[in-house]
C-alpha cells in the first residue's frame, strides 16, 4: 500500500466522521458518539496489511476501524444515523456495528472487545486457517482484566491475536500515566511471550511499519503481538463532553500536530504529493462523505412495528 | 411544578448527590470514593463535583477501567473500617463486576454469621437516554434478585440527597440507581418534591413516597418514570380520571403496605417500570398485591415495561419499547374505560 492510499484513507476518514458530527446537534444521532478525529494514522496504518477473513473486533471508537476493515461507508453512516439502510437496520447504533460479511464488530463495553477477538483466533488456529484476529482497544482499556486474561491465553497456546492499542492518552478525563504501573503497555508483552512494540501513531508510515512486523510474527504461528500506537484524541471522550479536565494550552498544542497536516507536508517535501494534488484529495473526500451524508439523511428509520424482531433467531411462541 | 416559586436552588440530580456526598465525607473521615473520572473531572454526570479538591486524592480516587478489581476492593475497604462509595459508571457495566457484588458485598455479613458488615454504597447511572442497547439499561430488577442487597432508586430531586446520605450511613450494602435524565434535570423542571434544602437531612430507606393522591388508579412505579408518571396523570385529571401515584423509592427494602393502601381504595393498579418487564419489578409488585388483596375483589391490574428486547439504537423503535410520557398517558385512559 502507498503513502498516498494512505493519506486518502485518513482524510477520508476525517471527513466521513465530520459528516457524522452534522448529526449531534440535529438529533438524528440521538444518542452518545465518539469520533476517532485525530487517530487517523493509525487505522489508516492497517492499510494493505489485513485480508478480508482476517477479524476486527473495536470499541465505541470503532467508525475508522470498520472502514479500514472494509464495512461499506453508505451503510455504516446509515447505522450510526439510526437508519433502516444501516448494517445493523438501525438497531445496532454507533457503538454496536456489526459485519459478519468483513468479520467486523464492536462492543460499547471497554475491555470486552479482547476476549471476542480471541475466540476468533481460537478458531482460526483451530481450523488452521492462515488468519488472524485484532482486538483494538484504548490505553483506558489496558488496565481492564480482561487485558491479562485475553494475552494470558493467547500466549500460552499461540494464538493469532494482534492487540492493537491506540493510546490517545486518556480514558475520558484520566489520563493514563496516572493509572499506569508502566512506562508503556506494550513492555507487558514479555509478560506474556508476545510481541510488543510502542510506536508513534501519529504517522501512517511508521504504524505502517510496525503492523508489517507484528503481522508476519503472528503469520508465523509465533503467537500475539500488542502493538501500542500512541496518538491524540482532538474531541471530548464523546461529543457533549465539556473536556474541561485538560487545559487549553494542552489542546492547543495538540491541534498543532494534527496527523493529517503533518502526513501531508511529508508527500509534499517528499514530492509524492502536490499541493494541487493534496487539495484534490481534500476535495475529493470532503465531496464523498458529505454526499454520503445527503442521502443517508434521506433515508428512513426502522418501521416500529419491527422493534420486536430480532430478540431471538427461533420462533419461541408460546 | 407546584413548589415552583420556592425553588433558590435549581440544582440538577447529580448536584443533590454530590452535595450529600460532600456533607457526608465531611462528617465521617471513613468514607471514601472510587471510580471512574470521580476525581478532577467529578463524575461524568457530575455526581461527585467538589469531592476532589476539598477531600483529595486519598479520599476520592480516579479508578482505571477496572471495575472487577475496584469493586473487589471495595470489600477489603470495607472489612479494614472505611465507609467505601464506588461509582460504577453506568449500569450497564455492573455486569464486569457483579462478582464481587453479588458473591461478595451481597453475602459476607450473612456468611460471616453477622460478624462482618458491608457499609458499602455502589453508586450507578441507569435509565435509557438514547445510547442503544449497553447503555440504556436499568437491571435494578436483576440486582433487587440478588440477597443482601439494598436496592435504592430516587426519583424526586429531594430524595436524590436525602437517599445518598441514608445510603452513606447505612451499615448494609446498597445499591443506588441514579437516572441519567434524572442527574441532568433541573429543579424547576422537575413534577416531584425539587427543593434542596442545605443542610444535610435524610430519607429514610424502606419508604414509598406518595407524590400524587388519587381515587381512580394507583400507578406504582420509580425513577425517572415517576416524572412521566406525574405528567400523564396531570393530563389525565383534564378528563376526569383521577390518578394515585407511589413512587417505590427502594426495591428492596419494598414498602408494599403503602402500595396496598392504595390499591385497595382504588381496586386498580398499574405498574410502569422502565426495566425489562419479565421476572422483575412489576411481576413482583402484582404478585405481593394478589397475595395480599383478595384478587375478586380487583378490577384491573396492568403492568407497562420494556418488552423483554435489548434498547434499540433507533429513536424510532426506541419510542416503541420503552414507557414514556404517551405510552403511560394511553394506558391510564384505557384503564379508565375498563371496570
Ligand atoms: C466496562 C466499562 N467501563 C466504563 C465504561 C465507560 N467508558 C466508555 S469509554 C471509556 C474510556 C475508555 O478509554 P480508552 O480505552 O482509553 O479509549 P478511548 O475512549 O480513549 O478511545 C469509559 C470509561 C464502559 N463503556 N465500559
Amino acid at each position: 500500500m502507498n503513502q498516498i492510499e494512505r493519506f486518502k484513507a485518513m482524510v477520508e476518514m476525517r471527513f466521513f466522521d465530520e459528516a457524522c458530527l452534522e448529526g449531534v446537534p440535529t438529533m438524528e444521532i440521538h444518542g452518545e458518539l465518539h469520533t476517532g478525529i485525530g487517530q487517523e494514522a493509525i487505522s489508516a496504518g492497517l492499510l494493505g496489511h489485513l485480508k478480508n477473513s482476517d477479524a476486527l473486533v473495536s470499541t465505541h471508537r470503532n467508525h475508522y476501524h470498520a472502514l479500514i476493515k472494509g464495512v461499506n461507508p453508505y451503510r455504516l453512516m446509515s447505522e450510526i444515523f439510526e437508519k433502516k439502510t444501516g448494517i445493523c437496520q438501525g438497531f445496532g447504533g454507533h457503538m454496536h456495528p456489526f459485519s459478519l460479511k468483513q468479520n467486523f464488530s464492536a462492543t460499547g463495553i471497554v475491555g470486552q472487545s479482547l476476549p471476542v477477538a480471541l475466540g476468533y483466533a481460537y478458531a482460526f488456529k483451530m481450523r488452521k486457517e492462515d488468519s488472524l484476529a485484532i482486538g483494538v482497544i484504548g490505553d483506558g482499556a489496558a488496565n481492564h482484566g480482561t487485558f491479562h486474561e485475553t494475552l494470558n491465553i493467547a500466549g500460552a497456546w499461540k494464538l493469532p491475536l494482534l492487540v492493537l492499542v491506540e493510546n490517545n492518552g486518556y480514558g475520558i478525563s484520566v489520563p493514563i500515566s496516572k493509572v499506569l504501573a508502566t512506562e508503556t503497555i506494550a513492555e507487558r508483552a514479555k509478560s506474556y511471550s508476545a510481541w510488543g512494540k510502542c510506536v508513534n501513531g501519529d504517522d501512517p508510515d511508521i504504524v505502517s511499519e510496525a503492523v508489517e512486523e507484528a503481522v508476519s510474527h503472528i503469520r508465523s504461528n509465533q503467537g500475539p503481538a500488542i502493538l501500542e500506537a500512541v496518538c491524540n484524541r482532538f474531541r471530548g471522550h464523546y461529543e457533549g463532553d465539556t473536556d474541561h479536565y485538560r487545559s487549553k494550552t494542552e489542546k492547543q498544542n495538540m491541534l498543532k500536530g494534527d496527523p493529517i497536516t503533518t502526513y501531508s507536508k511529508k508527500l509534499l517535501s517528499l514530492k509524492v504529493l502536490t499541493e494541487n494534488e493534496i487539495q484534490n484529495i481534500f476535495q475529493t473526500s470532503k465531496q464523498k462523505m458529505f454526499g454520503l451524508l445527503k442521502r443517508v439523511r434521506g433515508e428512513k428509520m426502522p418501521l416500529p412495528e419491527t422493534a420486536l424482531n430480532y430478540i431471538f433467531c427461533e420462533k419461541t411462541d408460546g | 411544578m407546584a413548589n415552583n416559586d420556592k425553588i433558590d436552588r435549581n440544582l440538577n440530580g447529580s448536584e443533590a448527590i454530590a452535595e450529600a456526598i460532600f456533607q457526608e465525607m465531611q462528617q465521617d473521615e471513613n468514607t471514601i470514593l472510587i471510580g471512574e473520572d470521580v476525581g478532577k473531572c467529578g463524575g461524568v454526570f457530575g455526581a461527585s463535583r467538589n469531592c476532589f479538591s476539598e477531600f483529595g486524592e486519598n479520599r476520592v480516587r480516579d479508578m482505571p477501567i477496572s471495575e472487577m478489581t475496584f469493586t473487589g476492593m471495595g470489600v477489603g475497604m470495607a472489612m479494614s473500617g472505611l465507609r467505601p462509595i464506588i461509582e460504577i459508571m453506568f449500569a450497564d457495566f455492573l455486569g464486569v463486576c457483579l462478582e464481587q457484588i453479588y458473591n461478595a458485598i451481597g453475602k459476607i455479613h450473612y456468611m460471616s454469621g453477622g460478624a462482618v458488615k458491608m457499609p458499602i454504597v455502589v453508586k450507578t447511572a441507569a435509565g435509557n437516554i438514547g445510547s442503544a442497547a449497553q447503555h440504556s439499561q436499568c437491571l435494578w430488577g436483576t440486582l433487587a434478585h440478588l440477597p443482601g442487597l439494598k436496592i435504592v432508586v430516587p426519583s424526586s430531586l429531594y430524595d436524590h440527597k436525602g437517599l445518598m446520605a441514608s445510603a452513606i450511613r447505612s451499615n448494609d450494602p446498597v445499591i443506588f440507581f441514579e437516572h441519567k435524565e434524572l442527574l441532568l434535570k433541573r429543579a424547576r423542571s422537575f413534577l416531584s418534591n425539587p427543593i434542596v434544602p442545605q443542610n444535610t437531612y435524610t430519607v429514610p430507606i424502606g419508604k414509598a413516597a406518595k407524590p400524587r393522591i388519587g381515587s381512580d388508579i394507583t400507578l406504582v412505579t420509580l425513577s425517572y418514570s415517576v416524572e412521566l408518571a406525574l405528567k400523564s396523570a396531570y393530563e389525565v385529571a383534564k378528563e376526569g380520571i383521577d390518578v394515585e401515584i407511589i413512587d417505590l423509592r427502594s426495591l428492596v427494602p419494598l414498602d408494599i403496605e403503602t402500595v396496598l393502601q392504595s390499591v385497595r381504595k382504588t381496586q386498580r393498579l398499574l405498574v410502569v417500570d422502565e426495566d425489562y418487564q419479565s421476572f422483575g419489578v412489576s411481576g413482583e409488585i402484582i404478585t405481593r398485591v394478589v397475595e395480599n388483596i383478595d384478587p375478586t375483589s380487583l378490577r384491573q391490574i396492568k403492568r407497562h415495561a420494556v418488552p423483554d428486547v435489548p434498547i434499540p439504537a433507533a429513536l424510532s423503535l426506541e419510542q416503541v419499547v420503552v414507557p414514556n410520557y404517551d405510552s403511560i398517558k394511553n394506558m391510564l385512559i384505557m384503564m379508565a374505560k375498563g371496570p
